[in-house]
Order: structure tokens, then C-alpha cells, then sequence
């Protein structure tokens, strides 16, 4: 877990400095991929809810402090929902390719719904919710899939490894 | 449950503050100079692409870049002229110290160290704080002075910029400039109170009806608040219709600046003309 919580990291400085360089002029702003939300899919379906939701307040705030536009708390309270609720649908299964896939569509839609009604309640955006869902949630998303499935054999390494380990020891 | 709560309540409380406090200033100075470390390499490798993109167009440019510097040169004689006249007439009418310096803005450069990547409410980053005498709501600019947006937070070696991009006419705390047109700065009067992400445009509203400003008119900062620098280019003037009342007429402007891949940005320090 903690070297899952360093990666976090490495992802968030990524997130910042490199992904608005790689994203073309035209789509700045509507492809916003959050990088440690992807590998907070992963930590749902690998580690438990309860850690999903700690990682996901944790480092929702962290950006939210980082990106402090107009509020704090946004990320952390979409994060840390979506964590737990993650957690929880992925609880009882084992975590196939497909499942996650569609988790991690399913929690990206739903994340930037969370995020565009905050904004929405607050009186921040005027936007209506089909121009948000047509503007950054539907290419968000997209891109979010493609990168949890890019992530997902280092990642699955990363988090299975010690309950493995675990299951070696207790074997022997 | 509990972090939900919590979270919500951190939301209405940090609505609307300007300040930060020491973890968060400690969290923005630490990442923001990792981020720097990153995103000057990954902006080099950008433009080192895109600048085999315009290879081609580099004739023209040059070209055109040379008309500009001769038209500078002759510009140049007669503003010195005219530079050392108002400076004349200022002594001669006895203008305070205070009142001479109202415009000597001073450029202060920045390396922008990171960009977020939420899509209702972007920031920028950049490398200079309160250390170097940054302070909220001063304009930062393009490397070739069109507006970008507004310093909203400060902390000690980064500070946060809103960019125009963000304005929002419904939001109550979104800020509103007062403008003008390029040439036409006496008979010219708009304020640009909002941005529509799905046309890309700004618009300018309160316009008096017999104002001469056109389509293709540049729009300018006015400066009239005088908390915001005057001269500073906002966009090019699209199109002008009646607004909303019919009593004023309102504008479409295109944004000058480009708000993604910025690698440098200038911030603008207004003297402290209310200070001792």
C-alpha cells in the first residue's frame, strides 16, 4: 500500500506537468484525465473498500489543495464516494480485465457528475448537464478507460504483490 | 461517512477565501517545484515538435516579423518625443509622486510549473510567490501581452492563476474587467464579465449604444479600476449586437492568448499607489 501511495504521487506530479503537453491545443480542458482516480479504480477492486476511501479523501485533498480554484473538496469528496462505492460493487467478485473496464467507465461517468453538480450547487459553472456530459465527461472517460487498461498489469502487480506474499506464507 | 461530511463542510468553508494557510502553502511550494522539474523538460520536447511543424512557415514569418521591426523603429522616434513631453507637462502641472508612478508597471517573468487538470475550474501554476513580491489580483500576461488571467492565491515560492476562462457571469465571485478598444481608448467603454467554452468567446457587455467600436477593433484592459493594469491586450472584437435589456449593447471577443502549452507568462506588479 505504500508503494501504491508513492506512485499516487509520481501520477499526481505527472497529471500536472506532463498530460496538458501531451493533450492537443483543441481538446485542453475537455480531455481532463485524473490519473490517481484511475489507480483509485485499481485500489478498489484489489484492496477493499474501507482503503479505497482513506486513498481516495487523501489524495482527492491533495489535489483539491494543489488545484485550489475556487473550493477545496470537491476531489476529495467524489474520490473518497466513488472509492467506497467501488469497493463495495467490487467486493464480492474477483476482479476480471472486463469488470474493471466497465468499473472504471462507470466511476469516471460518475465522478464527473459528482464534480460538475458541486460546481453546479455552489454556483460556479452555469453549464447544463448535457453540455458538461458532452464537453469533458464523455472524452474524459474515454481516455480514462484507455489509461486503466494501459495500467492495468503494472498495477494489479503492484497491489497484488503482498497479499500474494500473504497467501504464500500462510500456505507453508 | 464521517470524510464525506467533513469534506462537504471544508467546501462551503473554503468557498470564496483568498488566503492560505501554512500546510497548504507547504503542499503547493513542495509539489510546485517537483512539477516545475517536470514540466520544463516536457514543454521543451513539446515545442521541439511543434516547431518541426512550422518549418515551413518560418519564411513568412520572418518576413512579416521584419515589417513589424521597422514600423517599430519609426514608432520608436516619436514615442521618446512624445514620452519626454508628457513628462514635461506632468512637472510642469504638478503631479505627485504618487500620481507619476500610477503606470510604471513593472514585468516580472514566470515559469509556469503546472497546469490542473479540472475541466470546471482551471489554475495555473506559476514559480513566483509572496517571496517575490506577488500578491492576489495582479494580471498575468503572454510572453507577448495578452491577457491570460489573474493571480488568485499566493504562497510563499508558487502562486495560482485564474484564468479568463473561468469567468462566469452567474458566479458571484467571479472577477469582471473593465475594457476598451485599441485606438478608440476616450470614446470606449465595455466590461468583459464572461467565457463560453463551447464558442471559445468572451463577451463584453454594457457597451453604450453609440460607442464606435467595430468588429476588428482590439480590446484593451482600461485600467479605469485602477487595481488592473491598463493596455493590456484581451482579444479582437468579433461581433456586436443589442444586449440582453436593449438599453446597452453587448460584444463577442475573441481571446488573444492561448491558454494551454504556456511556458512562460509575465506577471504585472501595479505600484502600490495606496500604500505609504
Amino acid at each position: 500500500m505504500n508503494r501504491t501511495v508513492l506512485v499516487g504521487i509520481l501520477l499526481l506530479i505527472a497529471e500536472n506537468g506532463i498530460v496538458p503537453w501531451l493533450v492537443p491545443s483543441e481538446w485542453s480542458g475537455r480531455l481532463a484525465p485524473h490519473l490517481p482516480f484511475v489507480l483509485l479504480i485499481y485500489v478498489a477492486s484489489f484492496a477493499g473498500r474501507h482503503r479505497a476511501f482513506l486513498f481516495g479523501l487523501g489524495f482527492g485533498l491533495l489535489s483539491d489543495i494543489l488545484n485550489y480554484g475556487s473550493l477545496i473538496g470537491p476531489y476529495a469528496f467524489g474520490m473518497g464516494l466513488i472509492g467506497y462505492a467501488g469497493g463495495l460493487l467490487m467486493e464480492r467478485t474477483t476482479p476480471t480485465l472486463a469488470k474493471l473496464i466497465g468499473l472504471s467507465a462507470a466511476a469516471s461517468a460518475a465522478f464527473g457528475t459528482v464534480l460538475y453538480w458541486i460546481y453546479r450547487l455552489f454556483r460556479l459553472t452555469s453549464w447544463s448537464y448535457g453540455f458538461a456530459f458532452y464537453w469533458f465527461i464523455a472524452p474524459t472517460l474515454l481516455l480514462e478507460v484507455l489509461i486503466a487498461l494501459a495500467m492495468f498489469v503494472p498495477v494489479r502487480r503492484l497491489l497484488l504483490k503482498p497479499s500474494a506474499k500473504a497467501a504464500e506464507e500462510s500456505a507453508t | 461517512m464521517i470524510g464525506l461530511i467533513v469534506s462537504i463542510a471544508v467546501m462551503g468553508f473554503t468557498l470564496g477565501r483568498t488566503r492560505l494557510t501554512w500546510p497548504e502553502k507547504f503542499l503547493n511550494d513542495a509539489f510546485g517545484s517537483v512539477q516545475g522539474a517536470l514540466y520544463r523538460p516536457a514543454a521543451a520536447v513539446a515545442d521541439f515538435f511543434g516547431d518541426l511543424g512550422r518549418l515551413s512557415d518560418v519564411y513568412k514569418e520572418n518576413r512579416e516579423l521584419r515589417r513589424t521591426v521597422a514600423q517599430y523603429a519609426r514608432e520608436r522616434a516619436a514615442y521618446n518625443f512624445v514620452e519626454a513631453e508628457n513628462e514635461r507637462y506632468k512637472e510642469a502641472l504638478g503631479f505627485t509622486e504618487r500620481q507619476k508612478q500610477l503606470y510604471d508597471y513593472r514585468y516580472r517573468i514566470a515559469q509556469i510549473v503546472g497546469i490542473s487538470s479540472n475541466p470546471v475550474d482551471r489554475t495555473i501554476k506559476i514559480n513566483l510567490g509572496s517571496r517575490d513580491g506577488i500578491q492576489t489580483d495582479m494580471a498575468v500576461t503572454t510572453t507577448d501581452g495578452s491577457l491570460v488571467g489573474l493571480v488568485s492565491r499566493v504562497s510563499e515560492f508558487t502562486s495560482t492563476v485564474e484564468p479568463i476562462t473561468n469567468m462566469d457571469i452567474a458566479s458571484d465571485s467571479s472577477v469582471q474587467i473593465a475594457a476598451t478598444v485599441y485606438g478608440k481608448e476616450k470614446e470606449s467603454f465595455g466590461i468583459i464579465d464572461s467565457y463560453d467554452s463551447n464558442t471559445g468567446m468572451l463577451q463584453m457587455s454594457k457597451i453604450d449604444e453609440n460607442d464606435p467600436m467595430a468588429p476588428g477593433d482590439q480590446v484593451i484592459t482600461s485600467g479605469l479600476g485602477l487595481v488592473f493594469p491598463r493596455g493590456i491586450l484581451i482579444g479582437t472584437l468579433v461581433d456586436r449586437q443589442v444586449g440582453d435589456f436593449g438599453l446597452t449593447q453587448k460584444a463577442t471577443v475573441k481571446p488573444a492568448a492561448n491558454f494551454d502549452h504556456l511556458r512562460e507568462v509575465f506577471v504585472v506588479v501595479v505600484p502600490d499607489v495606496n500604500g505609504p
